[in-house]
């Protein structure tokens, strides 16, 4: 079942082709088995829908060009009914689908840097740097980090200023992508942490350093290569995290009416009393979609941590 | 393997002290049921103690609890309160008050003037010495009304001296405090950190019994009371955290009277039917989108563009507010559009402009080009500097604002002037726009807004003088006929002369719009009509019946499922009085309501430290049984 | 050695608790805005009202050291503030009012989800590919995938809303007399039952999931295989040999969801009007209560230092091979 390219983890390995081939097939793999093609199919379209919202449902309907009667049930010319404003709720559905994964994306990027980054130096340096850090990656783990989220929110909106945008990210949404970031590393610091203990002890790695080469060229070239299969099942997992948290920020109530996520239409359905008055069509697409999406995000991870994880190979 | 089994035990232990964890709150009172009317809001009651008051619902309650000097009636107008009757001195500085004789304080004590001095020098002490009482919302009614001394003669007679000659004294919502419990409290406590708790001793109809902070209020009925006894032994206002939540339990008969249903839910409940009676009341708030005025420059602050500081600029922005299409889309209709500082509740004080400001975006860009705002070859607006105008806009997070702020932005935009805009709240907001008299550096341009107004229109009239700059003014806007205008109305003897100044500031603010007024979001409430009847708009016309001034609308509600009526009380209540002198509707007997168990459960103090540890406790019991296996799981983990 | 290791525990213990109480002034405090500012808007209010509110609550003096020293010190003496919105009430006493009601709706909810989710996980692992494994996992995917809130607000419009069976808000009916305890529990029961079923099928998905994963991960061990040479039974199999050991990956997830489990429980409490920490976290955040924040913080954080200290503690006695 295993190709020669998934090795065992004691070989450095470092062939820019292979590395692509061996991508490939750890793709197929997951799609041969049913619930990795699920989420696959799942995440193909809602990137797609992501990538494309104007050219699926035009522009993001606002408070001035909405044409939609108020919190209208779904008719013809608005299969998925209407908010209170009188926008169509497969608009903002839609669009939310690309801000929702814009900050799902940037804050997964984000998580994972710091993660990474911190784990490996942790677990390879050792002694009173990995005591500090360990230190610090256990306070996070032990602070309530919703609580710290929500405080976070306006702190640091305050840093960055209100207005603006970065590269067409709206500033309210970086704030947003840079909580979610400081408040999820831990967990993946301490995964890729234990994994660089492990593999710190390797044969080849001791070669190295007898052989003379600098730690960062250890930890670079050969401690994250082999991290890497941990931190992609790893991210997926944490993609699905970020979503779930975003959603429930935005929820609460730190979201940018302007730019509406998943859940910042939630927000809006609860503000405008949806459930009290049966309005189910502007609640179940935005909530559908996160289930959705957060389901196949993990139903991938899953599958890759399977395949990728050694632990786990060799059981069928 | 013993761990399993330990966990198990664990796990049976907690279960059952959690099970016993529910039956500890619960109070085990048995009694005959009281009639209770249940009311909802989503404010967050402050506190009992009535100097700390702050929202509309700590207003009701303080309303509930005690009297004021002077009531309020069914339009807003004097009535008889603590006092039943008053005269005035010719020269208008000496008021009399004759005090209810009979009245007893709802501990029994004997209610007389020397209870209304008392808390009038309190007022006047602490004045005098410049501090402020609690949250600070009750003294400046006197001091409105220029109180200057007090005295009672005889236990049926106070004498209020004032140096200004207004009808303010009778509208001051001040609450008549019991001396003989009030003195005895250190003067600097008792209006900050003196709780007040239950139960509370007032002369009002209603009394609190129980408190439990962010959740409700009971109150329960005052056996004394002089006025006419309401049909409900009891009145619960509960705290909601969301207001679906509120009209869900309003539909389900959980509640039966709900404050500020939003417009969605509202116009269901009014199709509806039924036994729901929606009532839409006229607004006593205004909405306004407010520009910093201010005209000095501030270092490393203040606006972004000097082109605010213009009225001309102002002025032309509004043409390009649809007002009525704020209306339309944010409240479905049930607001008014904006346009004076004087709300349509003051009704006979609002006078509206001449040349309201159509909607016209062609003639906002050709009047903004007539003032100087060129476009420039992009399409931006330019300022007089040959800035383009980008312009911040904020508000504290209320959604409707949040729509509202959506649509100016598109509007401006059309315009050529950048907004940006975003949610803020109402701390941040509040710090941001200090202007530096308060130590701030006003770093806004534009925000929206709201204040809610009394009965009188003094006080939002007075927001946009100059010496309110550093402390309520949020404009900062500095007009010296605007201010000439408004001290001449505070002294103003005359009745139709101060009406004509009052119609002046009103026009003078419209044209150079410090702010621009959006909208005034009615009162929107609906309560249920087959557990209680007797339901009264204040206004009659067309208020709604609760969260008003004062509380005598409580004291005529009636019971709708009962065929007998509530005890006592026949003799028409003092409200039908007109101001001068009624004699008195008095109640028959004070005979209370006799089968009434004491209120169940105690207010919080007694035993919270101790519950306090046991809640701490139990958290670290359940998190020890998941933590003691996780070493577990990290130990056998790290062997594979 | 054990001696040594327990003070060596305590004294990390505390070293934490100490950098808690700084992290978490320093914290508050750098929230922008000031909470005499959410006076609501007074258009009486005077520049001296507003200056003496500051002075009152010790805003005036510079934040580091003045107010942090005096933060401290009060800590240290067991007293944790008074609160600003709810005007002369201390921390204490607020937050002790609303301790119960959350540790009554997530204990209950943890203990069923535990029980539920372990069985679930168990049997859907030990019949991995049947068509019971498919439901099992099926449903417990999407429920781990749908936040705490979603489940909550479609319980309240099925049941609450549509159907009528219970109420929707609040933990008791508010104002009630009961006129009996039994009639009492009933009530609590009733308004328990929403929240609860949110919490516990919001857990029961994350947990019955690596249950499963645990189960199958362990059926592939080899005393697993002798256990079944040897003869004996599937279940007891299970029970005995499978289930122990499959628990503990489980367990180590119970701990790290405490984290997830509080952001639960703050909508859950939002959406059900719950009276417990969760809607007391937001309502204080809105009014910038510094000092109820500070408490709830304090309160959550210091209790996982302190189960982690007995746990350590604990752990050297049950399990031998541990050093420190």
């Amino acid at each position: 079942m295993t190709t020669p390219a998934i090795a065992s983890p004691g070989v450095a390995v470092s062939r820019p082709r292979g590395r692509l081939s061996r991508a490939w097939a750890v793709l197929r793999q997951v799609l041969r088995r049913r619930s990795g093609a699920i989420g696959i199919a799942i995440l193909v379209f809602f990137t797609f829908v992501a990538l494309f919202p104007d050219l699926l449902v035009g522009p993001l309907e606002t408070a001035v060009t909405a044409t939609g009667p108020s919190m209208a049930p779904p008719q013809p010319g608005y299969p998925f009914g209407t908010d209170e404003l009188g926008r169509s709720i497969l608009n903002l559905t839609v669009h939310g689908a690309r801000i929702s994964m814009i900050i799902g994306l940037l804050a997964t990027i984000v998580t994972v840097l710091f993660g990474v980054v911190i784990g490996i130096v942790s677990g390879f340096v050792g002694g009173r740097t990995d005591a500090v850090l360990m230190r610090i990656t256990d306070f996070f783990l032990v602070i309530p980090t919703f609580v710290l989220a929500l405080i976070l929110a306006p702190v640091i909106s305050e840093l960055f200023g209100t207005e603006g945008e970065i590269l067409g990210v709206r500033i309210t949404l970086l704030v947003i992508v840079v909580v979610i970031g400081i408040t999820s590393w831990s967990s993946t610091a301490r995964i890729i942490r234990s994994q660089t203990l492990s593999l710190k002890e390797r044969a080849f790695v001791d070669r190295a350093r007898v052989i003379g080469a600098s730690p960062m060229h250890m930890m670079s070239r050969h401690i994250l290569i082999n991290v890497t299969d941990l931190i992609v099942a790893n991210t997926v997992l944490v993609f699905a995290g970020a979503v779930l948290t975003e959603t429930t920020l935005a929820f609460i109530g730190l979201g940018d009416p302007f730019a509406p996520s998943w859940g910042q239409i939630l927000n809006s359905a609860q503000e405008a009393g949806a459930p009290g008055l049966g309005a189910w069509w502007y609640m179940a697409p935005p909530g559908a979609s996160i289930v959705l999406v957060v389901l196949a995000f993990t139903l991938v991870g899953n599958v890759l941590d399977e395949i990728l994880n050694p632990r786990l190979r060799g059981r069928q | 393997m013993r761990l399993p089994l330990r966990g198990r035990i664990a796990i049976v232990t907690a279960s059952a002290g959690l099970v016993l964890a529910l039956l500890l709150p619960a109070a085990s009172a048995t009694a005959a049921d009281p009639l209770i009317l249940r009311t909802g809001s989503t404010q967050t009651v402050s506190g009992l103690n009535p100097w700390q008051v702050v929202y509309v619902v700590d207003f009701e309650i303080m309303t509930l609890n005690y009297d004021t000097l002077v009531g309020f009636g069914p339009n807003v107008d004097p009535v008889p309160g603590f006092a039943e009757s008053w005269t005035k001195s010719a020269d208008g500085h000496t008021w009399t008050f004759k005090i209810r004789p009979g009245m007893k304080w709802s501990d029994g004590q004997p209610a007389t003037s020397e209870d209304a001095r008392w808390t009038i020098q309190y007022v006047l002490d602490a004045v005098k010495k410049g501090q402020t009482l609690g949250a600070g919302y009750l003294e400046p009614y006197l001091t409105a009304a220029g109180v200057t001394a007090v005295s009672a003669p005889d236990p049926q007679t106070l004498v209020v001296t004032t140096n200004l000659n207004n009808p303010l004294l009778l509208q001051s919502y001040v609450p008549i405090l019991p001396a003989h419990i009030w003195s005895k409290i250190d003067p600097k406590v008792a209006a900050t950190t003196y709780p007040n708790n239950a139960p509370v001793v007032g002369t009002g109809p209603y009394q609190v019994v129980e408190y439990k902070p962010g959740q409700f209020v009971r109150l329960q009925r005052n056996p004394y009371y002089w006025g006419q006894q309401g049909a409900e032994d009891q009145i619960v206002i509960t705290t909601f955290k969301n207001d679906d939540t509120m009209v869900q339990a309003l539909k389900t008969g959980e509640l039966d009277y709900a404050r500020d249903v939003p417009a969605t839910q509202f116009d269901q409940l009014k199709s509806a039917g039924g036994p729901i009676t929606a009532v839409e009341g006229v607004s006593n708030t205004f909405y306004e989108l407010a520009f910093n005025c201010y005209n000095k420059p501030i270092p490393g602050g203040g606006a972004s563009t000097l082109a605010v500081q213009d009225p001309a600029f102002r002025d032309a922005l509004g043409y390009a507010i649809d007002k009525q299409d704020i209306v339309n889309k944010v409240f479905q209709g049930h607001a008014q559009v904006g346009s004076t500082q004087v709300t349509p509740f003051q009704a006979g004080w609002h006078v509206e402009p001449t040349d309201v400001r159509p909607f016209d975006i062609e003639m906002a860009k050709s009047k903004l080009d007539a003032a100087g705002y060129p476009l420039n070859a992009s399409g931006q607006r330019l300022d007089k500097q040959q800035k383009p105008i980008v312009l911040r806009l904020s508000w504290p997070g209320d959604p409707s604002e949040a729509k509202a702020a959506q649509l100016i932005v598109a509007w401006f935009g059309q315009l050529g002037i950048k907004v940006n805009a975003t949610a803020s709240d109402e701390a941040k907001l509040g710090q941001q726009i200090l202007p530096p008299e308060a130590g701030g550096k006003a770093q806004f341009d534009m925000f929206i807004w709201d204040w809610v107004g009394d009965p009188d229109p003094t006080s939002l009239l007075k927001v946009l003088t100059t010496k309110e700059i550093g402390a309520s003014s949020d404009s900062l806007w500095s007009n010296a006929d605007y201010d000439a205008l408004y001290n001449k109305q505070l002294a103003e003897t005359d009745d139709a002369a101060r009406h004509q100044e009052v119609g002046q500031m009103q026009q003078l603010f419209y044209d150079q719009a410090p702010y621009h007024i959006l909208y005034y979001p009615s009162q929107l409430d609906a309560y249920r009509t087959d557990h209680f009847g007797g339901w009264r708009n204040q206004p009659t016309a067309n208020g709604t019946p609760l969260f008003q001034f004062g509380s005598f609308n409580y004291t005529y509600l009636t019971n709708a499922q009962a065929a007998v009526a509530s005890p006592s009380a026949s003799a028409p209540s003092a409200s039908s009085a007109p101001s001068a002198e009624a004699s008195q509707a008095v109640v028959s007997t004070p005979a209370p309501v006799a089968s009434q168990a004491p209120a169940p459960g105690d207010t919080t103090s007694s035993n919270s430290s101790p519950l306090l540890l046991l809640g701490g406790l139990a958290l670290v019991v359940i998190a020890v049984v998941g933590i003691l296996v996780i070493r577990r799981g990290r130990a056998s983990a790290e062997e594979e | 050695m054990s001696g040594r290791y327990l003070l060596a525990k305590i004294g990390q213990a505390i070293i934490t608790i100490g950098l808690l109480i700084v992290l978490n002034f320093v914290l508050f405090r750098m929230m922008p805005g000031s909470p005499d500012r959410v006076l609501g808007r007074n258009p009486n209010v005077t520049a001296e009202a507003i200056q003496a509110t500051r002075e009152r609550w010790g805003l005036d003096k510079p934040v580091i050291p003045d107010q942090l020293v005096a933060y401290v010190a009060s800590i240290a003496q067991g007293d944790l503030g008074y609160s600003f919105v709810y005007r002369g009430a201390s921390v204490a006493d607020v937050l002790a009012d609303r301790i119960w009601p959350t540790v009554i709706l997530f204990g209950l909810g943890e203990l069923i989800a535990i029980v539920v989710g372990v069985s679930l996980g168990a049997y859907t692992g030990w019949r991995r590919g049947g068509p019971i494994d498919h439901i099992g996992n099926g449903a417990s995917l999407i429920l781990y995938a749908t936040p705490y809130f979603l489940i909550g607000m479609v319980l309240l419009l099925v049941f609450a809303v549509g159907l009528g069976w219970f109420p929707t808000y609040g933990m008791t009916t508010v104002g009630e007399v009961y006129s009996s305890p039994v009639n009492q529990l009933a009530d609590y029961l009733s308004h328990l039952a929403l929240p609860l079923a949110t919490v516990a099928l919001g857990l029961i998905g994350q947990y019955s999931i690596v249950m499963r994963s645990s189960i199958v991960d362990t059926l592939g061990e080899e005393y697993i295989t002798t256990a079944k040479a040897k003869g004996i039974q599937d279940v007891s199999v299970l029970r005995q040999h499978a289930l122990p050991n499959a628990m503990l990956p489980m367990a180590t997830l119970i701990a790290i969801n405490l984290g997830y489990v509080i952001a639960g429980a703050i909508t859950v409490e939002v959406v059900f009007n719950w009276p417990g920490l969760g809607t007391l976290t937001v309502d204080a955040l809105a009014a910038r209560d510094y000092p109820v924040l500070q408490g709830i913080f304090l309160l959550l954080s210091v209790s996982v230092v302190f189960a982690n200290l007995i746990a350590d503690v604990m752990y050297q006695f049950l399990d031998p091979r541990v050093k420190a």
